[in-house]
């Protein structure tokens, strides 16, 4: 019996249902939270936890896991729903998206492909486990192993006696209808991949004696944390024996199983899908530009600037181990002969990716200064400095900037005419509206700086042969140069905090309680001990006891209340 | 990690120097001339097609008429007129067949990969005309009298240019100044874009500039560019991308210039591009070319690229694609050659002969031990826009599943 087998006998799961949306609201546990955090800097503070919550698979998770099961050659033949973001991720949005008629379509129609693919004759050899005896009579005991080797890989679990018999049923079922073992197997296998099971991460806690008390996430829900945390898939093998082993309620267990993961080829993947979600690159599948405007934009430009910019990170956090900040100032340039263009340098390596430096005279520092970011936060015609500035504010910061009035009159910024050539002048406009300038004033200075690059990201120096000045200010630091705001924004105290906030709301698709608050001062100080450097607050956040808290049952009571009385409008 | 900068002496994986491209040191820009840094720059020429005389039917320079192709001929011989009551196939079978016939040499062989083995073409016409305007500029700085000969030439009249210039040599003009084909709607001047598809291109490069507008000496490389051109989803060229020289020395040239007023005249220099017609692989070279382009703010030139086309290369490429090869560098498939060759001068107006003749009569340049020329001056109108030239090695990755067996004939 395989340590997942005998995990079986004993799993009894607490199934925790999903809260809709939470804000912890509890004044005294928040200063109690404050001051625990004031000892030892470096001590995580008692675990509190949230609520726990049932996550759906992202598209990228389900793609990356049924590879990761069933080998990268198996196409899944299916459209996937648009993700909901919530607090600025995706990834809390899966909590909290309901799944419509159209997407269990689309699981379905994936499911029956990838099995069908599966023992597709040419895949049976290496994917189905053992041959049946006949093809034309049911062979139980091959299905059983095709159900052993695949539930628990696809469920996270070790799938109950029952469920294990329901899936040889099904399969048997088929083949006494289609006269074929291996239809039978496709339809099992179909059955599985479209069980809220492997669709939806359903997080269970370990039995509680105390009703008042953290809970703590049971191993199998531990190790699927972890394993989306650390390599954006499904649990593999070796983390599911040390699961079933209870290793991973040891800290020497768990710590072995973090470094290997993030050891692992599957961590850069991990750490992009982050930063994808991070900075919304989801909005490139909605990227248009004009191009009488700008004629070097095309699909190949879009699809290598977002790989650029991700390229330009997992490079600097993974492979240099740098510092998180650096990204604002960093001149490494990945390029191809695509972006070249949109550059203005040359590119020497005719195919592919040439990893290079961009001189101090190209104008070119951060990431906020790569096309990436340059075009997704412009108009399809023309550059923005406000979509731009909040952009930053918003992604960077964490700083959240109101929607626009309804009654807002976009032409005059939209209109140039010979007294408004350049942005900054359009939108001086704003900036005199009270009703506007609020909320200008916060995005523009960051935005007008970015001026300098047209709305496809090609750097420029004049608009409408009007003279553009870059001057900004972010938060008291004024700057003249798009480099001076990279510089702002990696000196400004929120960068990195707002990193700390994201990934582990990232981690564990939900907003932080605010009686998280020690913890995530203890995440700070440690970020800020490890000089920033983000594998190292993924390794703290998975090794903390508060990444596989549950917040006790009165909590979440709490949380709902105040979920209720806190729910207004769109979040992300 | 490579540094832009650090490039310019690493050595290319085949071995070769890599040298540094245009504009390669730093790409900081000048608000008036960010195309031009540290004293390089680089051009993709976006636009090519030849310099030619305006329509013969506006300016009347064909009063024989326009040339014609074998059908035409014998359509015009008894044996070719239209029989009573014949229908328009049979008629039609009937042209073609007679076409074919003259399409053949009386020893047998084609005539278009043969023109010499025919007689010369009576109903080949040219532009014979002294006074007609013809586009171009002054090659060999001689303004030619067809009563007069130098070393370096044969007897021939320069043309007047469209603005009243003297001394335009532009021989190839007179050629087919009277082909249907080479007027503004024809088809022959239309083959810029086998190389907006990428099949060939042509890059300039400029080095140790001081003075975009004015520079006495400036060294400027013409190469053969070895990767397609990009363009817009409009399929209109993009500037700065960046393009690797030829690897073969051929097809690479460099020469000195001099920029007056914007203008850039190079000294004469021979050049080598490739071209491409019906997947026949072919080489489009000039002896002595010069250039001369009006260098704009933004970066882009425009003006001529000038020089004499050896006659047999220019009959190749432009007339009778005898020597075509496959992408192997193998002679292409010789049903293929004849097609072609054959087919077009059926559908663009002329026949092999008459062109092959007409170039000898018309060559103005590179004499033989016979006086004879043997090339003849053609000139390019171009545009370019700019571009990094850059120097690497350009073997593709997949040259090691090109199949070595010879193609079969």
């Amino acid at each position: 019996m395989s340590p997942i087998d005998a995990r079986i006998a004993g799993h009894a799961p607490s199934l925790v249902l999903p809260r809709k949306r939470g804000r912890g609201t509890g004044a005294l546990l928040l200063a109690l939270g404050l001051l625990s955090g004031c000892g030892d800097s470096l001590r995580e503070p008692d675990a509190v936890g949230g609520p726990a919550v049932m996550r759906r698979l992202t598209e990228a998770e389900y793609r990356t896991t049924i590879a990761a099961i069933f080998g990268p050659d198996i196409t899944i033949p299916a459209r996937f729903e648009r993700g909901l973001r919530a607090e600025g991720l995706v990834a809390v949005g899966t909590s909290e998206a309901g799944m419509s008629p159209f997407s269990v379509e689309q699981y379905d129609a994936a499911a029956l492909g990838i099995a069908a693919a599966v023992i597709d004759e040419k895949n049976r050899d290496r994917l189905v486990p053992c041959r049946p005896a006949a093809n034309a009579a049911f062979d139980a005991a091959c299905a059983r192993r095709v159900v052993d080797e695949y539930g628990p890989l696809l469920f996270r679990r070790p799938l109950t006696e029952e469920e294990s018999a329901g899936f040889v049923k099904r399969a048997q079922s088929g083949q006494e209808r289609l006269g074929d073992f291996y239809a039978g197997v496709e339809l099992a296998l179909a059955g599985m991949m479209v069980s809220p099971e492997f669709l939806l991460r359903i997080e269970r806690t370990k039995p509680v004696t105390d009703a008042d008390e953290p809970r703590e996430l049971d191993a199998w829900s531990k190790a699927t944390r972890l394993s989306y945390f650390l390599t954006n898939s499904a649990p593999d093998r070796e983390l599911l024996r040390a699961a079933g082993a209870d290793e991973l309620d040891t800290k020497k267990g768990l710590q072995r199983q973090v470094d290997r993961l993030i050891a692992s080829p599957l961590f850069e993947p991990a750490v992009r899908a982050f930063f994808d979600d991070m900075l919304q690159f989801d909005k490139f599948g909605d990227l248009a530009k004009d191009s009488v405007v700008y004629p070097a934009f095309n699909s190949t430009v879009a699809a290598d600037a977002k790989e650029q910019t991700l390229r330009t990170i997992t490079d600097l956090l993974i492979e240099q181990e740098g510092d998180y900040r650096d990204l604002f100032t960093t001149r490494a340039a990945h390029l191809t002969r695509a972006l070249g263009i949109v550059y203005r340098v040359p590119v020497p390596t005719r195919n592919g990716w040439e990893k290079s430096v961009f001189p101090e005279s190209s104008h070119r520092a951060g990431i906020q200064s790569h096309v990436a970011f340059l075009a997704l936060y412009s108009h399809p015609g023309q550059s923005s400095p406000t979509l731009r500035g909040k952009a930053m504010r918003e992604l960077f910061l964490c700083q959240e900037v109101p929607d626009p009035p309804p009654n807002v009159n976009f032409s005059v910024i939209q209109e140039v005419n010979a007294g408004m050539p350049t942005a900054r002048d359009r939108l001086e406009v704003h900036r005199t509206n009270p009703s506007c300038a609020g909320c200008h004033k916060i995005m523009d200075p960051l935005g007008l700086t970015l001026e300098n690059y047209d709305g496809l990201g090609t750097y420029r120096t004049t608009e409408n042969e009007a003279r553009i000045d870059p001057s900004g200010s972010l938060d008291g630091i004024d700057f003249t140069t798009p480099e001076g705001l990279g510089q702002a924004l990696h000196d400004h105290p929120e960068t990195p905090r707002c990193l700390v906030e994201k990934i582990y709301r990232y981690a564990v698709g939900r907003d932080t309680e605010m009686e998280e608050r020690p913890y995530m001062d203890y995440l700070n100080k440690a970020f800020a001990t490890h000089d920033f450097r983000v594998p190292d607050l993924m390794r703290t956040i998975a090794l903390s006891e508060n990444f596989f808290a549950i917040s006790p049952p009165a909590a979440e009571a709490r949380h709902e209340l105040a979920q209720v009385a806190l729910q207004s409008g769109d979040r992300s | 990690m490579q540094r832009f900068a650090s490039m310019q002496r690493a050595k290319g994986p085949a071995g070769l120097l890599v040298v540094p491209a245009a504009l390669f040191l730093s790409f900081a820009t000048r608000a008036d001339a960010p195309f031009i840094e540290n004293g390089r720059a680089g051009f993709v020429v976006s636009d090519i097609k030849y310099a030619l005389a305006d329509d013969a039917e506006k300016t009347g320079a064909c009063p024989q008429g326009m040339s014609r192709n074998v059908e035409e001929i014998f359509a015009l011989t008894a044996e070719g007129r239209r029989r009573k009551g014949e229908s328009d196939e049979a008629y039609a079978r009937r042209l073609n067949d007679g076409g074919k016939k003259l399409s053949t040499a009386p020893d047998g062989q084609n005539v278009c990969m043969n023109p010499e083995a025919a007689a010369p073409d009576p109903n080949f016409r040219t532009l014979r005309s002294t006074s007609i305007p013809i586009d171009g500029i002054d090659i060999d700085g001689v303004d030619s009298r067809a009563d007069a000969s130098t070393p370096q030439s044969c007897p021939h009249q320069d043309a007047v240019g469209k603005q009243g210039q003297r001394g335009v040599d532009n021989q190839f003009a007179r050629v087919v100044g009277c082909s249907r084909s080479y007027q503004s709607t024809g088809q022959s001047n239309g083959y810029a874009i086998e190389m907006l598809t990428g099949a060939w291109g042509i890059l300039i490069s400029l080095d140790g500039v001081d003075d975009i507008r004015n520079d006495d000496s400036v060294e400027v490389g013409i190469h053969a560019n070895a990767d397609p051109i990009q363009l817009s989803p409009a399929r209109v060229p993009l500037p700065y991308a960046t393009y690797a020289m030829d690897q073969d020395p051929r097809f690479r040239a460099k020469t000195r210039g001099r920029i007056e007023d914007g203008v850039l005249t190079t000294e004469p220099v021979d050049v080598r591009f490739h071209t491409i017609t019906n997947s026949l692989h072919m080489e489009r070279a000039m002896n002595h070319a010069r250039l001369q382009v009006t260098i704009a703010q933004d970066g882009s030139l425009s003006g001529y690229l000038a020089g004499y086309t050896p006659v047999e290369t220019m009959y190749d490429y432009q007339f009778g694609y005898r020597n075509g090869k496959n992408a192997k560098g193998e002679p292409g498939p010789l049903p293929l050659r004849l097609g072609t060759g054959n087919g077009a001068a059926r559908v663009l107006g002329y026949t092999c002969p008459g062109a092959y003749y007409a170039l000898y009569d018309y060559a103005d340049g590179d004499p033989d031990a016979n006086g004879r020329c043997t090339s003849i001056s053609t000139q390019y109108r171009i545009a370019a826009i700019p571009a990094f030239v850059v120097d690497v090695a350009t073997g593709s990755v997949n040259d090691r599943l090109v199949d070595k067996a010879p193609a079969k004939q």
